[in-house]
């Protein structure tokens, strides 16, 4: 059952990302890619919900879980942030994402297929995942913006103004502010994963899985500040966030 | 009953014979009462804008109306060279005079064509006839179904769409990069006539503050007074970079005044903040390697220009499919008179 709403979730990811791309190539902006993600939203809970009540604990038990839960994030924030910061466009970017996430959920062998019951799940254990799990979604997301930064910058510097894409991007300084408040919150809470990590019962494995995240957020860190201190342009701040995001995504190797 | 429209436009006339038969926007109301005070007239709406003056009738025969039309004008303007000036005026009867009427409303027959303000010029128009009771059956459906059109026009077709003045096009830019201009600052190089015309368009679409630097420090003032602004020395100017989003230059010097290394210099302080210069003078002002910095977006006159063409042309092939719909929504209509 559990596989079959993942499946549902993933076509409607999918479709929501065909739909985006044509209405960006026709120049309009469509409120159906809201629609799509919601539903691709609903879908997630659906289908964590299930996992969470087979283990009796946050569903982050192997890697086709994770990333479930990292596209849940995702979606989450796009849904909130999205609509705040009026850059609604931002979904025919995330839906793409969530679909190829999701897609790799379900090759065989990702998922387990048959979730074992935990019956020593710790406190601190479920904070610790749910918390950093929810950090990488505003991180993707970040990434995201970067992407449509990096898209619109390459226009406006190449007097490159004419497509359905140009018209429909965000302003820069929207996207800039948008990375810089995704990065601040994500960081916020990678922070809090990171200490319930510590807190949480661990063993020599689990040492090691924290240790990348300390460098994750030790890069990031560093990463805010120096925006923050000295300023970097647009151009290196996307690039540092994209290449920052695909490169913590190693920190899953050691779960 | 038949309808029928007599008018002059700026293609038509010269600006010396328009404003001989402009009416006030406060006359309209009385202007069109005055028409069905002809014989055989039973409706009238007068549109006046500062490019055309129309005049829309529901008469008992068109062409006896248009001959009184034509005379009540010449009586009203006290007109000493009448036959010079009747030729300046175009007749449409029925259905054309629907159809330009449409056309009108959709801006299709503006100087700037696909332009928005004429909508509201015409509307005014025809509720200050509709005020003083000057129109009746034909022309209130008429109006009705052209606004209907005019919107329709808009939304299905871009003919609207894009900028097609350099002036908007350098705002237009401008919104793409910094949103919402409230938080921006702008410096002008150069008090010329350009400069101010772009700065001015900034400023009314919310540009926070300006700062004007010119040679002659005296006209810097007073342009800086003129937009509520601050006028800067001239060998002050990079000392503002280091605070402004967006740099007009429009100087006549004959050689560029904005170097790499005076932008570089500034880049720090900035905090690499995005940097916009529209360079609208000839020989340009601003040095093309400046655009070559990460976070400056540098546009020349000839870009801004081949922009606003660009979009000129789009718009023009947006014509057929307007009058397409032109065409549809008036054969609906089945208006008598027409």
């Amino acid at each position: 059952m559990d596989h079959w709403i993942l499946i549902l979730g993933t076509v409607l990811a999918a479709i929501g990302s065909v739909w985006g791309m044509v209405s960006v190539h026709r120049g309009t902006r469509s409120l159906w890619t809201i629609v799509w993600m919601l539903a691709v939203f609903v879908c997630q809970l659906v289908f964590l919900g299930f996992r969470g009540k087979e283990h009796g604990t946050c569903p982050l038990t192997d890697h086709g879980e994770i990333l479930v839960f990292l596209s849940w994030a995702l979606t989450l924030f796009y849904l909130l942030v999205g609509s705040t910061y009026r850059i609604s466009l931002l979904g025919v970017f995330t839906a793409p994402v969530v679909t190829v996430f999701q897609s790799i959920a379900l090759i065989p062998g990702v998922l387990d297929e048959n979730p074992q019951k935990f019956t020593n799940g710790s406190f601190w254990h479920e904070i610790h995942s749910s918390t950093a799990v929810l950090a990488y979604g505003g991180f993707a997301l970040a990434a995201v913006a970067a992407v449509m930064f990096l898209v619109l910058d390459k226009q406006l510097k190449e007097h490159h103004l004419k497509s359905g894409l140009f018209r429909n991007l965000p302003p820069v300084r929207e996207l800039l502010v948008s990375m810089e408040r995704l990065l601040q919150i994500a960081g916020t809470l990678l922070t809090l994963g990171i200490i319930a990590g510590f807190l949480m019962p661990h063993d020599h494995k689990a040492l090691g899985h924290l240790l990348a995240a300390v460098a994750v957020w030790s890069g990031y860190g560093f990463l805010l500040g120096l925006k923050l201190v000295r300023g970097l342009t647009g151009r290196k701040l996307s690039l540092s966030v994209v290449i920052m995001f695909i490169l913590s995504l190693g920190v899953f190797a050691f779960v | 009953m038949e309808l029928l429209c007599l008018g002059l436009n700026h293609r038509t006339a010269p600006v010396e014979v328009r404003e001989r038969f402009a009416v006030g926007s406060t006359k309209l109301g009385d202007a069109s009462i005055e028409l069905t005070a002809m014989n055989g007239v039973f409706e009238g709406v007068v549109i006046s804008t500062c490019n055309r003056t129309e005049f829309y009738l529901v008469a008992t025969t068109a062409t006896e109306a248009l001959v009184l039309l034509e005379n009540h004008l010449v009586e009203k303007t006290q007109l000493e060279h009448h036959d010079q000036v009747v030729p300046h005026f175009y007749r449409k009867q029925k259905s054309e005079a629907a159809r330009h009427l449409c056309r009108v409303v959709s801006g299709l027959d503006s100087m700037m064509l696909g332009e928005t303000e004429i909508f509201g010029q015409v509307k005014h128009a025809y509720q200050s006839a509709l005020g003083a009771g000057a129109t009746s059956g034909v022309l209130n459906r008429l109006f009705q179904r052209a606004f209907g059109v005019g919107k329709k026009v808009r939304t299905e077709t871009r003919i609207q769409e894009g900028s097609t003045s350099v002036g908007n096009v350098a705002v237009d830019l401008a919104e793409k990069i910094f949103g919402h201009l409230k938080d921006s600052e702008v410096m002008i190089l150069g008090a010329g006539e350009m400069s101010r015309i772009t700065a001015q368009s900034l400023v009314s679409r919310g540009a926070r503050s300006i700062f004007v630097s010119n040679r002659s420090y005296d006209r810097a003032e007073e342009l800086a007074k003129e937009m509520g602004g601050c006028a800067v020395r001239f060998d002050e100017w990079q000392s503002v970079l280091e605070r402004v989003d967006i740099v007009i230059s429009s100087t006549g010097a004959p050689h560029a005044i904005v170097q790499r290394a005076d932008v570089e210099k500034a880049r720090r302080a900035r905090k690499y903040r995005p940097l916009f210069f529209i360079d609208i003078a000839v020989p340009r002002d601003i040095d093309p390697s400046v655009g070559e910095i990460e976070e400056v977006y540098l546009y020349d006159i000839d870009t801004l220009e081949q922009l606003a063409d660009e979009a000129r042309a789009r718009r023009q092939k947006q014509i057929e499919e307007c009058e397409r719909i032109i065409d549809a929504e008036l054969a609906k209509l089945n208006l008598p008179g027409t």
